[in-house]
């Protein structure tokens, strides 16, 4: 014992300590992060090279994999699922983010007043429950309940089956889930523009820069970083998006699948099983989530490498 | 900050760290969220027979199969649950989580052989059937009343009395498709005998014998299309809530749905009744008579004794008397011991059922791969798609499935 | 500032309040359709669903309170959602701050294989974990939930934090660390307190989805006494699904706590994003 306290107490003051010392740092988040997700993880993906359930599983090895990419009911709800989920990004991308600089610019105004009461009701929705969310605007969008008032009102026009029509539903989810996550990249451009000195802003504006200019020069490249860390985020989030879709347009992604996208398809397929029937197939599921993940990865870990290493 | 971990403690010292589990306690899992006061009425019921208490712990019915599953993999699951029927509850069987019954005492004094098919395989019985329910028409007395319509007798006088109604300003019909399944099964698996037959006839579809797309299919299809216009408007957004409540509220005068919702009604301000959704004229009208759940006993249950005794009391008259007391209204007991309905709702749509022929819904028994595809199809017809095109896919998907 | 100039600044302005003023209608007004509502019974809130109620029914309210055990469902949740935060925080940042220092190889192999539990739906591993929970002996306490929260926030705590405290000029903590200070002195002095709005934004960012999660209480705890709030509560949908007036009663009730929690915290929120800014 008194030997390792020592050795910390090394470590502690030495200017290049060994990965001895940092271990300390590291090993209780790690330790728990192995036990309670690494291992569980790779022990279920492991299953995506079996069949069956429980004492019955059997090693198939890539069969689940073919049966992925090459059943033809299967493998057009995959790519189905895949375009709509790069829909739904890209929706994100452009109304959550970019509403999200937005308001973060006007907020981060020192003269604006009430800045404070609108950074509050803008990051309201994000503390609601996506059951909240999800019930509240399948009530407000349904034209049972909406239709009298708004055609009362004359604004009939808006009273249509948003979330029933196939034109229209992923569209109609996608901007729900942006009004309610748009305070998160909200706050964190907020926090990066309160980086920006005030010297410099000023300065700007005693020559009469233009906003557009001030944003475009001075402010914009100053929260690149996390422009890259949010649109990270929204990547990954939107590939495990779930929740908002299951609890506006059920499991199967309702009308006629336009809105199932992969986080649905895979609890369908890996948790929950099809409706009725809702039989589970695991090994099904854990290829879907590895497949899932290898993309990710192909992605987000060269974005990350570059910047490193321009960082 | 110190005040706040001081809190945090404090909040701790009153949370139980290790939940106790009192010895003569079974669990009984369901995805009925709605029956909680019935069901614990139920268990006080058999607790005095017994004194065995039993926790009713239900799951809402989209979760219910995904967290079963999990429990029961996991060694964790209830020791007795409500089983789905057909293909749902035979795989659980077949994977081992549930016990064989066939030798339960009462089995066969209390329930018939088509009683037990759903959840019979391979000669192997392994839950006692409890809920079947049917599907009809409500509707509005007053509506009807004020506007001169009999309960029609044939399809060409329900669309008749449809057309009536929606020149009237009323909503015929408060059915939408925005969750999907209710269409399918309430509505188009409802009528679907009417066009197809009873059982006879599905054993020659599920064999191949007769085609999805034949003349029966597609004539049904095209009945269904018929539908649309009376639907609610914007009807493609229409929850299965949202047509309850356009049904409760007068805003329609018909709602084409199960008899699991009867017992919402009691407190509406009308007069309201059921009726078998007619065939077209020369058709003979059949109904649908759906074996929907029975109560299964885990293989694993820590108190297997005790799980038994429960299922075994569930064929006793006494138990089918608190079955029929307790279910929900329109959930009927199945048994061909006596059961004595209190409700005059479920009494006259249960009635309905007398001298038709009646079958489990069409897909069910061994058509369960082709529910979506009917499912779509059926949606289809009503966004406007044509009937025959509309059968030709699913034709097609019982053929793929095939190979 | 002079007078005039601040004047021509507010003018500015105008654009921008309309801007916000329209998002928080859009955002106001579903929580006071939600609210009124749940204040109304099951058949008013189709003949009048956005104004105030005609005759005030707080039924739904009694009725979610004698239905279920909701103070405890409540404090289930504040324990397990506040426990987890803190260990999140405290090893996240702790990692992070060694990731900024000890640069290797060993660490960016490290580094990836946290940031790689971001990208996969921990969903799938609920039987594995459901398992493990069981040999632990915490299956059906809310001790089950602990772990597995701290294991999904852990990445992308470290993934945030460490992105943040790599744009931390070296010269400040390598100042100390010449004056003398030992580098956990340097972590809880210096750099905790500059990682301050990276610690908020994790805080909030895992916050909602713990607070939120209906999946894990769902398949580990079945025991009325551990359950949380969402979990209790979901089972009201089922029982209530026919009547919006309860669900949204019920709804009111699950929001609440955390829009407080966030009104009086809100305050210490902003402050922490901004405090610790570095000027650039």
């Amino acid at each position: 014992m008194a030997n390792t306290n020592s050795r910390r107490i090394r470590g502690d003051s030495s200017l290049n300590p060994t990965w001895h010392y940092w271990m300390l740092y590291l090993l209780p988040g790690v330790i728990i992060y192995i036990v309670f997700m690494a291992y569980p993880l790779l022990d279920s993906i492991r299953l995506s090279f079996f069949t069956g359930t429980g004492a019955e599983r059997t090693f198939t090895g890539l069969s689940n994999y073919v049966k992925l990419f090459t059943d033809e009911v299967i493998s057009t709800r995959f790519w189905t699922a895949f375009g709509h989920t790069w829909i739904f990004f890209a929706i994100h991308m452009l109304v959550q983010n970019v509403l999200g600089i937005i308001f973060a610019v006007i907020l981060t105004n020192r003269t604006m007043q009430g800045s404070r009461i609108y950074q509050t009701i803008i990051f309201l929705p994000v503390t609601l429950s996506i059951l909240v969310t999800g019930y509240l605007w399948k009530l407000l969008l349904s034209p049972v309940w909406t239709g009298d008032i708004l055609n009362s009102i004359g604004l009939g026009a808006l009273s249509k089956p948003w979330l029933g029509q196939e034109s229209t539903a992923l569209i109609v989810v996608s901007l729900v889930s942006c009004w309610q996550w748009v305070g998160m990249p909200t706050m964190m451009f907020f926090a990066a523009l309160q980086g920006i000195s005030e010297e410099l802003i000023e300065a700007a504006a005693l020559e009469g820069t233009s906003t557009w200019d001030l944003f475009r020069y001075i402010q914009f490249p100053l929260i690149k970083p996390v422009v890259g860390v949010v649109a990270i985020l929204t990547f990954v989030n939107n590939f495990n998006a779930f929740d908002v879709v299951f609890s506006m347009e059920g499991a199967n992604g309702a009308p006629n699948y336009a809105t199932d996208i992969i986080g649905t398809f895979f609890y369908r397929v890996g948790i929950a099983g099809q409706h009725p029937v809702a039989i589970p197939d695991a090994g099904l599921g854990a290829a879907v989530a590895t497949v899932i993940f290898l993309m990710l990865a192909a992605f987000v870990i060269p974005t990350l490498i570059q910047s490193q290493k321009e960082g | 900050m110190k005040k706040f971990v001081f809190v945090l403690l404090a909040l701790l010292l009153l949370v139980p760290t290790v939940s106790i589990f009192a010895q003569d306690t079974l669990t009984m899992g369901s995805w009925r969220a709605d029956d909680v006061e019935k069901m614990n009425a139920l268990f006080d019921v058999y607790k005095e027979a017994s004194g065995v208490q039993i926790d009713f712990q239900p799951t809402n019915p989209p979760d219910y199969n995904a967290t079963l599953r999990l429990q029961l993999e996991s060694g964790t699951g209830p020791d007795l649950m409500y089983v789905r029927s057909y293909a749902t509850g035979a795989d659980l069987y077949k994977s081992g989580y549930l016990a064989k019954i066939n030798d339960l005492p009462g089995l066969a004094d209390s329930l018939t052989e088509q009683n037990l098919a759903p959840w019979t395989i391979d000669g192997d019985t392994f839950a006692v059937p409890v809920i079947a329910v049917t599907h009809a028409v409500y509707y509005n007395k007053d509506i009807f009343a004020a506007n001169n319509i009999e309960i029609p007798t044939t399809f060409e006088e329900f669309l008749a009395a449809c057309e009536t109604l929606k020149a009237a300003g009323v909503t015929p019909l408060a059915n939408g498709v925005a969750e999907e399944w209710d269409i399918l099964e309430t509505f188009f698996l409802g009528m679907l005998p009417n066009y197809i037959g009873g059982a006879e006839e599905r054993v020659l579809y599920e064999s191949g014998e007769k085609k999805l797309n034949d003349e029966a299919f597609v004539k049904a299809y095209t009945d269904m299309a018929k539908v649309a216009p009376y639907l609610p408007t914007g009807f493609e957004a229409v929850t299965y809530n949202d047509s309850q409540i356009l049904f409760a509220t007068g805003k329609a005068a018909m709602f084409m749905d199960g008899s699991w919702t009867l017992g919402t009604y009691g407190d509406v301000d009308f007069e309201w009744g059921t009726f078998a959704m007619p065939a077209p004229a020369g058709s003979e009208t059949a109904i649908t008579f759906h074996l929907d759940a029975a109560i299964g006993m885990n293989a694993a249950s820590a108190h297997p004794e005790e799980a038994k005794a429960f299922l075994a009391w569930l064929c006793t008259q006494e138990g089918v008397d608190a079955l029929a007391k307790y279910l929900p209204v329109g959930m009927y007991p199945i048994s061909k011991l006596e059961v004595t309905l209190e409700d005059a709702h479920a009494q006259e749509m249960l009635s309905l059922t007398n001298e038709k022929l009646t079958d489990v819904r069409f897909v069910w028994p061994a058509l369960m791969d082709l529910y979506s595809p009917m499912n779509q199809a059926v949606i289809s017809v009503l966004k406007g798609t044509d009937p025959q095109a509309a059968a030709d896919t699913v034709e097609v998907a019982f053929e793929a499935l095939k190979k | 500032m002079k007078k005039s100039s601040s004047l021509k600044m507010a003018n500015k302005h105008i654009p921008s309040h309309i801007i916000l003023g329209l998002w928080s209608i859009l955002v106001l007004f579903p929580i006071w359709v939600m609210v009124v509502n749940s204040f109304k019974t099951r058949f008013t809130i189709y003949s009048n669903p956005f104004g105030l109620p005609e005759k005030w029914n707080f039924k739904n309210y009694i009725s979610v309170f004698s239905d279920s055990d909701f103070m405890r469902y409540f404090m289930n949740s504040i324990v397990v959602v506040m426990i987890s935060l803190i260990c999140v925080l405290l090893l996240g940042s702790l990692v992070a701050y060694a990731m900024s220092i000890w640069r290797t190889r060993a660490s960016t192999v490290l580094y990836f294989f946290i940031i790689a539990g971001m990208m996969l739906p921990i969903r799938i591993a609920s039987i594995k974990l459901i398992e493990i929970m069981k040999s632990l002996g915490l299956l059906n306490t809310i001790w089950s939930l602990v772990p597995i929260y701290i294991a999904m926030g852990f990445p992308i705590s470290v993934f945030i934090m460490t992105t943040f405290i790599r744009t931390v000029p070296g010269e400040l903590t390598e100042s100390a660390f010449i004056d003398g200070a030992g580098r956990f002195k340097i972590f809880y002095a210096i750099i905790v307190p500059l990682l301050r709005p990276a610690i908020a934004t994790v805080a909030i960012y895992n916050l909602v989805p713990f607070w939120n999660d209906l999946w894990f209480p769902l398949i580990m705890i079945t025991d009325e006494k551990s359950k949380t709030l969402l979990l209790g509560v979901t089972r009201l949908f089922g029982q209530y699904q026919t009547d919006w007036s309860k669900v949204l009663a019920v709804l009111t009730l699950s929001a609440l706590p955390v829009i407080i929690l966030y009104l009086t915290m809100s305050k210490n929120f902003i402050r922490g994003l901004t405090a610790g800014a570095i000027k650039g």
